[in-house]
């Protein structure tokens, strides 16, 4: 694995999740996330005072283990990238379906979930896939 | 293609008996101590159909995260993927932990759970799908 092009791809992925998801899930979806039921999320207080560390902390784990894998296959540029965070994207909204079936979430929710689960992962991927690219193509 | 298919209804039927173990036995009084997050089980029955497309999703996923970079590499091949997985999705829960009023130890035994089910599932898709050019003839 080439370490170097590894941390590169895994910093600037990153950035992007952080800044995708404020805006999507802290400005677009805000006012969808108000008309939840009570209870189902914690104040904004409360999150920003003792929590935001884990969304921050949540969010490198699941970028660095998402380069790890993509490096796995060997790289292979921004295409294979986004195709890899479709299948990526798909897998996590398997899992939307089953927090939809057991959490009084609505269908709104689910489906900017979705929507915005792709959108994000694809790019991610590309990104990823565009830095980390296979040995052979980079090496002159 | 056979093979794929093979590999996905292993891992689906797998996946489906151990989250009904893991959610619906193990961590059921867990569950019960936070009431307000969860569908009543009434309401839960009339959305089960969201579990089985969800499980297949996540499933279908897999097998082709496997094929597209990993298959050939066998057992020790999928479990690997089961695991980087699995640890990403780790990190997803720790984010929803963060919004959500979840208790604690909730992460921790779904993340156990998490892991033992991914190992197992990529174990088994391991085992069944192999690329063309290395099947015997």
């Amino acid at each position: 694995m080439n370490w170097k092009k590894f941390f590169v791809a895994f910093i600037a992925a990153f950035i992007f999740i952080f800044i995708f998801e404020w805006i999507f899930h802290g400005i677009i979806l805000k006012e969808t996330y108000a008309a939840l039921p009570p209870g189902l999320m914690r104040p904004a207080e409360e999150f920003m005072k003792h929590f935001f560390h884990w969304l921050v902390l949540g969010q490198l784990v699941f970028v660095f283990f998402f380069t790890m894998i993509f490096a796995s296959f060997g790289g292979g540029g921004a295409a294979a990238g986004a195709r890899y965070g479709i299948l990526v994207a798909l897998l996590g909204f398997g899992a939307n379906l089953i927090q939809f079936a057991v959490h009084p979430l609505t269908t709104r929710v689910l489906g900017f979930w979705g929507i915005g689960g792709v959108i994000e992962l694809a790019i991610a991927g590309a990104i990823v896939g565009a830095i980390y690219k296979r040995s052979s193509s980079t090496t002159p | 293609m056979k093979r794929f298919i093979a590999a996905f209804t292993a891992a689906y039927i797998f996946l489906f008996l151990w989250g009904w173990l893991l959610n619906g036995i193990l961590l059921k009084d867990v569950y019960a101590q936070t009431p307000n997050l969860w569908r009543t089980q009434s309401e839960m029955l009339g959305f089960f159909h969201w579990i089985l497309i969800g499980q297949a999703l996540i499933v279908f996923a897999f097998v082709m995260i496997y094929a597209s970079g990993f298959a050939g590499g066998g057992v020790i091949a999928g479990i690997r993927l089961g695991i980087l997985l699995e640890i990403a999705a780790i990190g997803m829960r720790m984010g929803v932990y963060a919004v959500q009023p979840f208790p604690g130890k909730l992460l921790i035994y779904a993340s156990i759970g998490g892991l033992i089910e991914m190992v197992i599932t990529g174990a088994i898709v391991g085992a069944i799908y192999k690329p063309p050019a290395a099947r015997t003839p």
